[in-house]
Formats: structure tokens, sequence, C-alpha cells
């Protein structure tokens, strides 16, 4: 059976009126990539502070890897990895002296650590720039950077708040594959994102928040199977009559259907062979189409559906 | 250790400014002690007097031994323009010819047209040989009307002008323990202390004190108590190591190790090393940029220096000036440094209630600083969620 490495459980957490943490639950387990989903403001960044217990709370317990998380957890924290959202490097030290400083506040052992930041600078891809400063460093070096930094000491629970805002596409693609493959070695990872395609691409687990809850957790077929809309058939087609239409919408499974003159989209609920009968029942009017699509629901339609309003809100 | 460590680290990317301070400042110092070494010694001028005696008489030949025996003699051609060529060049200080007719002039007492004299305008020197040649004449006469003859009256007359008197200087009027010089470079110090350590402390405490970087530290296995503790000892050691290399240098500049009272300036200095600590500390808390912090250090450095009397004495300092540099730790520093010097009369009981009030200027500037940080702690830990990139809630 898995261990639990975190466990969240009832936490409340409030500013005055506000509440930023409602009653909000979580289990993550070894050697999961759990994503943290939701728009800005949802909680996410405030349940990882009281993770780490840089916030304290109204209420509720957090335990990892079986104990009681407090500020002077220091025999958990030397297991936790955290890369912040913002790049957290002194300026005025190389990236092999930053990597070898924080690795320190882990590692006393100067040997070992020598070693550990030459695994690390090799992880992710900075051997050619050992020696230069944070500012010389492109944005995406710099995301690496923290990301060594993070990761250095070796931690069995990595936390990766927003970990690619703002990165180039080949470097973004360089770190999920860094975060798969520290999950492949053995680490169990919290991923939080505003970027839905990173969490469907990393996540084993997902849990969705909205205004300080947890609203929906599962993976991410369970979270798909959530919602109403399980196909999206899209067809182009010109001149639809209305009685073909009416027969379209009295196709099983079907709950939605909408025409602007170019295309029909078919919204279905469950069942199978949707697209099959809705082309049938084209071809029975002898109607001619053109191109057909398919799709399956995404998480930002699970997450549109769940929570009523879009995962990225102003952002993109 | 690893923040003792970084807080060096980053310090060694911060120190360009300092260094600066401190190289200007001891550049300038070493003229300074040069002046202040040769003010401890007594040297009786000697001048460098070309003498052309006209007159050719025992009297003459007496008045140039005379004036041999304390002064160089210098063989000067009796031309105009080679006279003028040498004065120009101060080759010679002062030309005198011996007028003929001086003996008999000396001997009745007719002062007129014994000498004619080539000189420099208002010069030591012309006004040292004048002197002595007015010395000279008097005493001569003075030795005749009592009844000598005159060459026992010009060898009476030489022996008397020309007798040394023993010179002691005095330190001060007023019991003064410091040398002018070392009292000057104690007052300098207020400037370049602060100056220093506003400019090196300032940068390297607010990038390590920023609170991203203190949050991503406090995530680790380090304690938060021992992250201040760290960061704390690095200050105190850097500090330290400024006060020191100032008092060595101070040592080397007094030409020795200080000796009585004249520690009480060492004292001093430290207590003052304190206060621009806890001035550095109260900047800091306010989280200035560079360009503030570099600004802040060039108002405070040459604002205080200038109205607590560091580069211009007291003395010269208007009442108005200084009533309101009383509430300002420099002036009170600078007073200690005017009483170890002789500007005013030594009192230690006086002495110690102006480096208490040093101490209470840092007492109250570190406490200010460490409520301004408590607000600014309280404050963070509630707007921690945006700041941590979320939106208002």
């Amino acid at each position: 059976m898995e261990n639990t490495v975190v466990k969240i459980d009832n936490l409340v957490k409030r500013y005055g009126e506000l509440v930023a943490l409602d009653h909000f639950s979580l289990e993550i387990k070894e050697g999961e990539v759990f994503g943290l989903l939701g728009p800005n403001g949802s909680g996410k960044t405030t349940t990882i502070n009281c993770l780490l217990s840089l916030l304290s709370f109204d209420k509720g317990s957090i335990e990892i890897f079986g104990k009681k998380m407090t500020p002077v957890s220091y025999d958990i924290k030397k297991d936790i990895g955290i890369i912040m959202q913002n790049v957290v490097v002194s300026e005025e030290l190389t990236v092999r002296e930053n990597i070898d400083y924080f690795c320190g506040l882990y590692i006393t052992d100067k040997k070992l650590r020598a070693q550990y930041v030459d695994e690390a600078i090799k992880f992710v891809g900075l051997e050619d720039f050992t020696k230069f400063y944070p500012k010389k460093l492109s944005g995406g070096l710099l995301r690496r950077l923290n990301i060594a930094c993070g990761i250095a000491h070796k931690p069995k629970l990595i936390i990766l708040d927003e970990p690619t805002v703002a990165v180039d596409p080949q470097s973004r693609n360089k770190i999920l594959e860094g975060i798969q493959e520290l999950n492949r070695s053995g680490v169990t990872i919290i991923y939080t994102s505003h970027y839905m395609e990173e969490v469907e691409q990393i996540c084993t687990r997902i849990a969705i928040m909205d205004k300080g809850r947890k609203v929906a957790e599962g993976n991410k077929d369970e979270l798909k199977r959530m919602i109403k809309n399980t196909e999206t058939i899209s067809i182009e087609v010109l001149g639809l009559g209305a009685d073909v239409l009416a027969e379209v919408r009295a196709l099983p499974h079907v709950y939605d259907v909408k025409y602007d003159e170019k295309v029909l989209v078919i919204s279905c609920s469950g069942g199978k062979h949707n697209l099959i009968r809705a082309l049938d029942t084209l071809q029975k009017h002898e109607v001619s189409f053109g191109r057909v699509y398919s799709e399956l629901p995404t998480l930002n339609e699970v997450f549109l559906e769940i929570t009523g309003k879009a995962l990225r809100d102003k952002e993109e | 250790m690893q923040v003792f460590k970084l807080f060096f680290m980053v310090l060694k990317k911060n120190i360009m400014t300092p260094m600066i301070y401190i190289i200007v400042f001891v550049a300038i110092l070493i003229p300074m002690s040069r002046a202040g070494a040769a003010e401890k010694t007594f040297k009786d001028a000697s001048l460098k007097i070309a003498v052309f005696d006209e007159d050719g008489t025992a009297e003459s030949a007496a008045l140039r031994d005379f004036i041999g025996r304390k002064h160089e003699i210098v063989k000067l051609a009796n031309d105009r323009d080679k006279i003028m060529q040498a004065l120009y060049f101060e080759s010679v200080d002062y030309v005198l010819i011996i007028s003929d007719g001086f003996s008999d002039k000396l001997a009745s007492g007719d002062t007129e047209g014994m000498f004619s004299t080539y000189h420099m305008h208002e010069t030591y020197s012309t006004v040292i040989a004048s002197q002595l040649l007015d010395s000279y004449v008097s005493s001569v006469r003075g030795y005749l009307a009592g009844g000598m003859d005159m060459a026992e009256a010009s060898a009476m007359a030489a022996d008397a002008v020309l007798q040394e008197a023993e010179v002691t200087i005095a330190r001060s009027e007023s019991g003064g323990v410091l040398s002018s010089s070392s009292a000057s470079y104690f007052r300098y110090l207020a400037y370049i202390l602060v100056s220093v350590i506003i400019s090196a402390l300032c940068p390297v405490l607010l990038k390590l004190g920023k609170k991203e970087f203190r949050f991503r530290t406090n995530c680790s296995c380090i304690k938060s108590s021992s992250y201040t503790l760290q960061l704390i000892a690095g200050s105190v050691a850097f500090i330290a190591v400024i006060w020191l290399l100032m008092m060595v240098v101070s040592v080397v500049q007094n030409g020795g190790m200080f000796a009585g009272n004249a520690w009480f300036a060492v004292l001093n200095t430290l207590i003052y090393t304190l206060v621009c600590t806890a001035i550095a500390l109260v900047i800091c808390s306010f989280e200035p940029s560079d360009t503030v912090v570099s600004l802040v250090t060039q108002i405070i450095g040459l604002g205080s220096s200038f109205l607590c009397g560091v580069f211009v004495p007291m003395s010269l300092l208007g009442e108005g000036v200084l009533a309101a540099a009383k509430f300002l730790p420099a002036y009170w520093y600078v007073k200690a440094t005017e009483m170890l010097g002789g500007n005013e009369k030594f009192d230690a009981e006086r002495l110690a209630m102006y480096m208490l009030i040093e101490l209470g200027f840092a007492v109250a500037l570190m406490l200010i600083a460490l409520v301004v940080n408590r607000v600014k702690y309280t404050g963070a830990a509630i707007k921690l969620p945006k700041l941590a990139g979320e939106n208002a809630k």
C-alpha cells in the first residue's frame, strides 16, 4: 500500500472576514504528481504556504511524512524541496554558488554537497553556465536555476508553485521533462499551475480549487467523467433544414445542438457511437458535409462546468 | 554558517564604494599626519643671509660674526640682478648691506642708514632678520650706555640676543589628551564611519532580508533565529574589522600607541560605530532601493558632518546650527573629541555624559528599527497570499 506523504485535514485559514481556505482536505500518496489547479485567488498558494508552515492557520491539521508539520519541523523540512513562483536567488552569487548556498541550508557535509550540486547542475542542464551571474541568464535559464536550487538536496517531496510562468516553450518542455524524471526516481511532487496542458501532461491526480474549497479531485479521466459533456462533435455543413436539426436533437445522448449556418456543434453526454449516429442522420437526408471533428472534454471545460468560470482569469 | 558565509559573499560584491571612502580618507590622512608630527618638536629658524660689508670695521665684522653664529652666511655676487634672482629662487632669504659709517652710527646712536637690504616683501624670514638686527643694535647700544666699550658691548649683545630659550610645546592650554592631528583624525572619523557602514551594510542586509529570500530560507532546515543570528554575526564581524582598521590607522597616524585618557577617544569611536550601525538598521527597515541608500548615505554623512562640526570647527558654527545639531549623535561624538583634543577642559564626568548620550541615540535608533520591522512583519503576514502570487480575495 502506498504511503501518504501529505495529509491536509479540514484546513481553515481566515484573513479577518475573508475565508482563504474553507475546510480544505487533501491526501497525497507517495510517488504521485499531484496537480493543484485553480484560478487566481482560489487558495493554491495559501495552501502551499500553510503546508510549509510559512503561514499559520485557524483550524485543521497538516501532516507530512506521517508527522505533524510545524514551523520547527526541521526533520520534515529537510526532505522538502520548494520551487517558488518567483525566482529566489542571490544576484551576487554565480549559478554554482547559488545552488551551493541553498543546498547548504540542508546538507552540511561539504563533499556530499559538492556532489549534489554537480548533479543538480547536470539535471537542469546548466553545465555551461556555472560561473554566470543570474542577471546574465535568460528567463528560461533563470527558472532552471530556481529549480536546481530547490532540488539539489535530493528531497522526497517537491513543491513547485507555477514554475513555468513566463518561460519559453523550449525551457518549459525541459522543465516538465525534468519533473517527470524526478517523479520516476521516486519523488512525490505537488504542482500548481494555471496551464491546463501542463497539468494534463504530467499530473497523475488533480484537485480543483475554488474560493478556498476543493471542488473536485481525481485523475484526469475521472474529472472528465464528472461533467455532463463527454463528447463535442463539430461538422461543417451548409443549408441545414429545421427538420434535420430536430432529428439530430432527438438522437440519444445529445443534450445540446448549435448551428450557425456553417458548423453544426453537437454536445453529447455519455453513450457510444454518437458520431456515427449523427453522420447517419445527415446521410439519410442526403446532406453533404465537410470536415468532421470529435473532441473529448478538456480540463478547462471540466473546470468551467464545475466552477462556472474560466481557469486563467485575465491571463493570456 | 551558510548565511554568515553568504553575508560576506554579498558584501564582497558591494564593497567597492566603502573601499573608495576608506582609501580616499587614508590618503588624505598621510599629509595630515606628517603635519601633525612636525608640530611635536621645536626647531629654531635658520635663514640664509648674504652680507655685504661696506663699512669694513671691527664692529661690522662683529655683526657679521653674530649673524653667522645662528644663520647661514651665503656668498653672493654684489650684483643687483643676481641678488634679485637669488631672492626669487629662494637661494637666499635676506640680503644685508652694512653701510659705510655703520660703526660710527652705532657708537653715536644714529640708526638711520646703518643698513640697506634686499628681501621679499612680508615674509617671515624678513621679519625674523629685521627683528634680529633691531635686537642686536638695541642691545649694543644698551651695553654701551652701561659703560662698556664697543668690543665688549658687541660680544655681550651677541650672547644676549642668541641666548636660546627652552621651548616646551603645550598640547593645549586646557589639558587636551590628543595631539591636534589626532583630534582632527578622530573628528573626521565621524564622517567616514557613518558613510562606510551605511554604504556597505545596507545593501547586504537589504538583499539578505528580502521577504522572498527569508521565506525561501524559512522553508529549509535552518532555524529562523539562526538565520538572524548569522546575519548579526556577519554585521558585527564587518563592523569590528572596519573599526579596528580605523584604529590601526589612528595609531599609525598618532605615531604610537595611545596613552592614558587618549583611550577615551578609542572608546568614543567604538560607541559612535554602534550609532552608525543603528542608523544603517533604521535605513534598512524602510527597504530603500540602492539609489536611495546611496543618497541617504550622502545626506546623513555630509549633513551631520557639516552641522555637527566635523569639517568646520564648532567654534565657527552659529548658535542656531549648534542648537539643532544637539539632536544629532555626531554632535556629541564631536563634542567628546573636542574635549579630548583640548578645545574644551577635560572633565571625565562630562565626557561620560557625552558618550552616554551617543549610546542613548544608538539604543533609540535600534528600537525604531525594531518597531518598523515589527509593523512591517505584521503587514507582510496579512498580505502574504497576494505577495505569493494570488489576486486579492
